[in-house]
């Protein structure tokens, strides 16, 4: 017998009694105004910048204006001027080096500040290898909690380099910038990934 | 008397400042998921959920797994199953091989570290690249984690400067950033990004990535990853190759109740509302691989334990560690497990009773892990039941068994318990030499306590005992 | 209403004036209080230190000399605990005695629900040890570390007295070390664990620690005696002390 057969079959010799799934319908914390909640989390223990952007802005310009220096920056979106295109690149490491990643998340949850990236992208390193990251939120999208949020995240399909409508099979939810405190409890931001996060909220 | 744990603990505690400092640490963090539950009304619902979850999961876990490979399979990822440490090592290192790995850059994985699986790649030359940072630091120390979630926080700054510096990890100036150096080359911002691009040029360069998974979804076949580092994804996201390791018990059915679990595993883990990054892995990258070992290694067995199986629910949160008085005031490692605090001690004893019965003694029953435990595991009553099976085992402390013994036949005799009351205030009169005996382990912290001149019993007798005063 | 009155073996010998103290109120509260002579012991010492089977006589020994109580009541939270949640899996069936074993504080606040003691006066600053088996086992208090409705059954009942203060140290039911065999097994442990409480209930400025368990109170005072000076009060007169709370509640019986 192959091991996961032995594994099955162990495992059904040693349940001794058997649980039902819970009701999981109970009721969950909700905010009677959701996106002053997620700014407010976002900027306090997300620990990440937010720009509120008016119809009338110009993406690039809050770009460049949360990070003036930014010389390389890495995007796939229409109408962001970017240097590195994650969907063009020959090889994950060409996106070394970039600057500022700019992406879109597609649901962002009040309670935690976490914003919801589907890989869009054929690179997605761009979404951590970045030293400061954009995040494009449309106030729409924001909801109370995860629960809601786990109902509403999904895995887009876009048209991929090779040809192929399809999705990539990867997303994350991300809630500011990359911290430590792994020496003496310390806390530091940009252990691995992002620097910096600036979430950009739209209409 | 003495165990194994209590003397190592004895070691840690001849520091007395390492003890509050390590005491503080852990009491912060407790402190900080403790202001973050009360901020949550449906808080004790989600515990009792999640309890309920992993109840329903483990009972049909053959199910389940069925239903995730068949998942995982569709999405494209190659699924593996191992059923102990070493078929689970050999897998890993099959895949290696088989794509030529020289460099394995590795998120944390505590299955890895419970199947000594860097040692065996080690051994094979394959250079095993730790990522998280206080994972990197222990690796780069040769030394254990001394907790599952803050490996590396009983290590200070300036150990962590000297071994950056020992290894080559710093300086800075290597790198061509043009970070600010501080004066201070212990500071942990400095160190923090010496590691960064240290572990950067190993992300570039590494031919595997790989993970464990804080959760699989049975339904969609996702493995979840939560890191505060974003180590996961960086490992994953530039080498095309993706191994991930998880253990049987990990999975949940699906997102409804993965919502609840993403709830729950920062805010008692780190006493933060969520990790950083949660990232569910589903398909391999274009052009790349994902494989999947699912690991039994002992789990299949512990399903048919009763007093111990709910142990299986445990998600690995360190909160149980961050509660526990003793743990916080022993370190990890006075555990002879590589997993320390309450769920340690129940999980060292599931794995080899002969070798980690010496972690018993570390609990005083005060069963604040039970409290705070997000998926309810019995933590404290498991120990308990433990040390009722000790001796069964040839395990028990003989002194101890001498003393419940006398205990038990002296209260078991109403007549000889009286009159041993009445003997007992000559105790009181003993030198101290005799009672500051070696055996009697009380004395090197505390004065004996005073036998009272009349217990109850001879007053009542006496008819001492009334609502009259004495006047 | 017949109450019968449980006296712990330590309490017993070490502490008698508690058992006093309990007869004396309980009494005075308008209870028909028995004490049964031939009572020894719960069984917890051998239970924690892994001979719970060596206890199993005098599981019987309780259940046949208190079930033909209505309530059987002792000043002890871990030995009210242990009988209630332990009695039963060690005799290997139902244990009427058990089942209606009460600390003498959950008796006194949820059975006997006084609104006044009017005969208690204790003008003194007291800092409330909340110990483990009392909080998380029967339900003195709410656990610190859950999401339930605040409360304090001991609180509620010193709050009678007359010119009490009573005050809460930080990290409020932290364990003070004891467990039974843990503090001679892990005596390093136990011995910090009882200093760094200690130290907690003297910053509140209390006079005395009190509690609903001598075991504990035990633990801390020979950690003091062992200790002398170390561990004075914050007013600077002499060493913190130690009373039951069934005694402040008798003050003046």
């Amino acid at each position: 017998m192959n091991s996961k057969d032995e594994i099955l079959q162990r495992l059904r010799a040693h349940t001794r009694e058997t649980y039902d799934m819970p009701n999981l319908d109970f009721e969950t914390i909700t905010y009677d105004d959701p996106v002053a909640q997620f700014i407010e989390t976002t900027t306090t223990i997300a620990g990440a910048h937010l720009i509120e952007a008016k119809p009338s802005d110009d993406l690039n310009e809050l770009v460049h204006k949360a990070y003036p220096n930014a010389s390389i920056i890495a995007s796939n979106i229409e109408g962001i001027n970017a240097q590195l295109n994650p969907d063009t690149v020959k090889k994950a490491q060409d996106l070394d080096h970039t600057d500022v990643g700019v992406i879109r998340g597609e649901v962002a949850c009040a309670e935690n500040g976490c914003v919801w990236i589907p890989q869009t992208m054929k690179e997605r390193a761009m979404c951590f290898s970045a030293e400061y990251l954009v995040i494009l939120v449309s106030k729409a999208n924001i909801v109370s909690n995860m629960h809601q949020a786990y109902e509403r995240i999904n895995f887009p399909e876009v048209d991929m380099p090779d040809g192929k409508h399809s999705d990539y099979g990867f997303g994350t939810f991300i809630s500011g910038p990359s911290k430590t405190a792994d020496i003496e409890q310390a806390l530091v931001y940009g252990a691995q990934a992002a620097r910096g996060v600036t979430v950009i909220l739209t209409d | 008397m003495s165990t194994d744990h209590s003397k190592r603990a004895a070691q840690f505690n001849a520091d007395a400042n390492r003890v509050s400092r390590h005491d503080q640490t852990f009491w912060g963090v407790r402190a900080k998921r403790d202001t973050l539950a009360k901020g949550i009304p449906e808080w004790e619902q989600l515990r009792e959920a999640a309890s309920q979850i992993k109840k329903h999961t483990i009972t049909h876990l053959a199910d389940y797994l069925e239903q995730f490979e068949a998942a995982a399979t569709r999405n494209g990822a190659i699924v593996h199953w191992a059923s102990n440490a070493v078929e689970y090592n050999s897998i890993v290192s099959d895949i290696l091989q088989s794509h030529n790995v020289k460099k394995v850059v590795k998120s944390k994985s505590m299955l890895t570290e419970e199947c000594h699986l860097n040692e065996h790649l080690e051994l094979q030359g394959i250079d095993v690249v730790e990522t998280d940072l206080g994972e990197r630091i222990l690796q780069l120390m040769k030394l254990a984690p001394s907790h599952i979630v803050m490996p590396a926080i009983h290590i200070t700054r300036e150990q962590v400067a000297e071994c950056f510096s020992n290894k080559g990890v710093s300086p800075l100036s290597q790198y061509g950033v043009d970070d600010p150096v501080p004066d201070d080359l212990s500071d942990p911002t400095y160190l923090t990004r010496c590691a960064r691009y240290h572990l950067r040029n190993n992300f570039m360069t590494a031919d595997c990535g790989m993970t464990g998974a804080n959760f699989g979804i049975a339904e969609t076949g996702d493995i979840v990853v939560c890191t505060n580092e974003g180590n996961a994804d960086m490992s994953t996201s530039i080498p095309k190759l993706h191994i991930v390791s998880m253990g049987i018990e990990k999975l949940v059915p699906n997102y409804k109740s993965m919502a609840v679990f993403q709830r729950l595993l920062a805010r008692h883990g780190t006493g933060q509302a969520t990790t950083v990054y949660t990232s569910h892995f589903r398909k391999p990258r274009p052009g790349g691989e994902m494989h999947i070992i699912l690991v039994d290694n002992g789990r299949s067995s512990i399903l048919n334990n009763p007093d111990h199986w709910q142990t299986l629910k445990c998600m690995r949160c360190g909160a149980c560690m961050n509660t526990c008085p003793v743990y916080r005031r022993s370190g990890g490692y006075s555990y002879s497990y590589f997993i320390p605090g309450p769920i340690g001690i129940n999980l060292g004893m599931l794995r080899n009773p002969a070798e980690h019965y010496g972690n018993c003694s570390a609990c005083s029953l005060c069963c604040s892990c039970d409290n705070v435990c997000p998926v309810k595991v019995d933590l404290s009553t498991q120990i308990y039941k433990w040390r009722q099976e000790l001796d069964s085992h040839g395990n028990a402390d003989p002194m101890k068994k001498i003393m419940s013994k006398g205990m038990a036949a002296l209260f078991e005799h109403p007549s000889l318990y009286t009159s041993a009351l009445r003997c007992a205030p000559m105790v009181n009169h003993l030198p101290e030499c005799l009672t500051n005996i070696k055996i009697n382990t009380w004395c090197e912290g505390h004065a004996m306590p005073v036998m009272a001149k009349a217990s109850f019993h001879e007053l009542w007798k006496k008819g001492l005992v009334t609502n009259e005063n004495k006047k | 209403m017949k109450v019968g009155l449980f006296v712990p073996c330590y309490v017993d010998a070490l502490y008698p004036n508690v058992g006093v103290a309990t007869f004396k109120l309980l009494k005075k509260l308008g209870l028909d209080v028995e004490y049964p002579e031939r009572q020894t012991c719960c069984g917890q010492p051998m239970g924690n230190a892994g001979f719970e089977g060596k206890s199993k006589k005098l599981v019987e020994h309780y259940n046949d000399i208190f079930s033909a109580y209505d309530y059987v009541v002792a000043p002890s939270a871990s030995c009210s605990a242990y009988v209630r949640l332990f009695h039963k899996r060690i005799a290997g069936h139902e244990c009427q005695a058990a089942e209606r074993t009460m600390d003498v504080v959950e008796f006194i606040h949820d059975v006997v629900k006084p609104t006044q003691l009017p005969w208690c006066t204790f003008n003194h600053k007291v800092s409330l040890h909340n110990s483990c088996h009392g909080v998380r086992e029967l339900g003195l208090s709410s656990p610190s570390e859950r999401n339930v409705p605040q409360f304090n059954k001991i609180k509620d009942l010193l709050q009678l007295v007359d010119g009490i203060t009573v005050l809460e140290p930080e990290r409020v039911d932290e364990c003070c070390g004891f467990g039974g065999m843990f503090s001679i097994e892990e005596t390093a442990v136990s011995t910090r664990m009882g200093h760094d409480k200690i130290q907690r209930h003297i910053a509140t400025g209390a006079e005395f620690i009190t509690g609903p368990d001598s075991s504990c109170l035990m633990h801390m005072q020979g950690i003091i005696a062992k200790n002398k000076g170390k561990f004075s009060r914050l007013d600077g007169n002499g060493d913190i002390k130690f009373i039951h709370v069934v005694e402040i509640l008798a003050s003046g019986l």
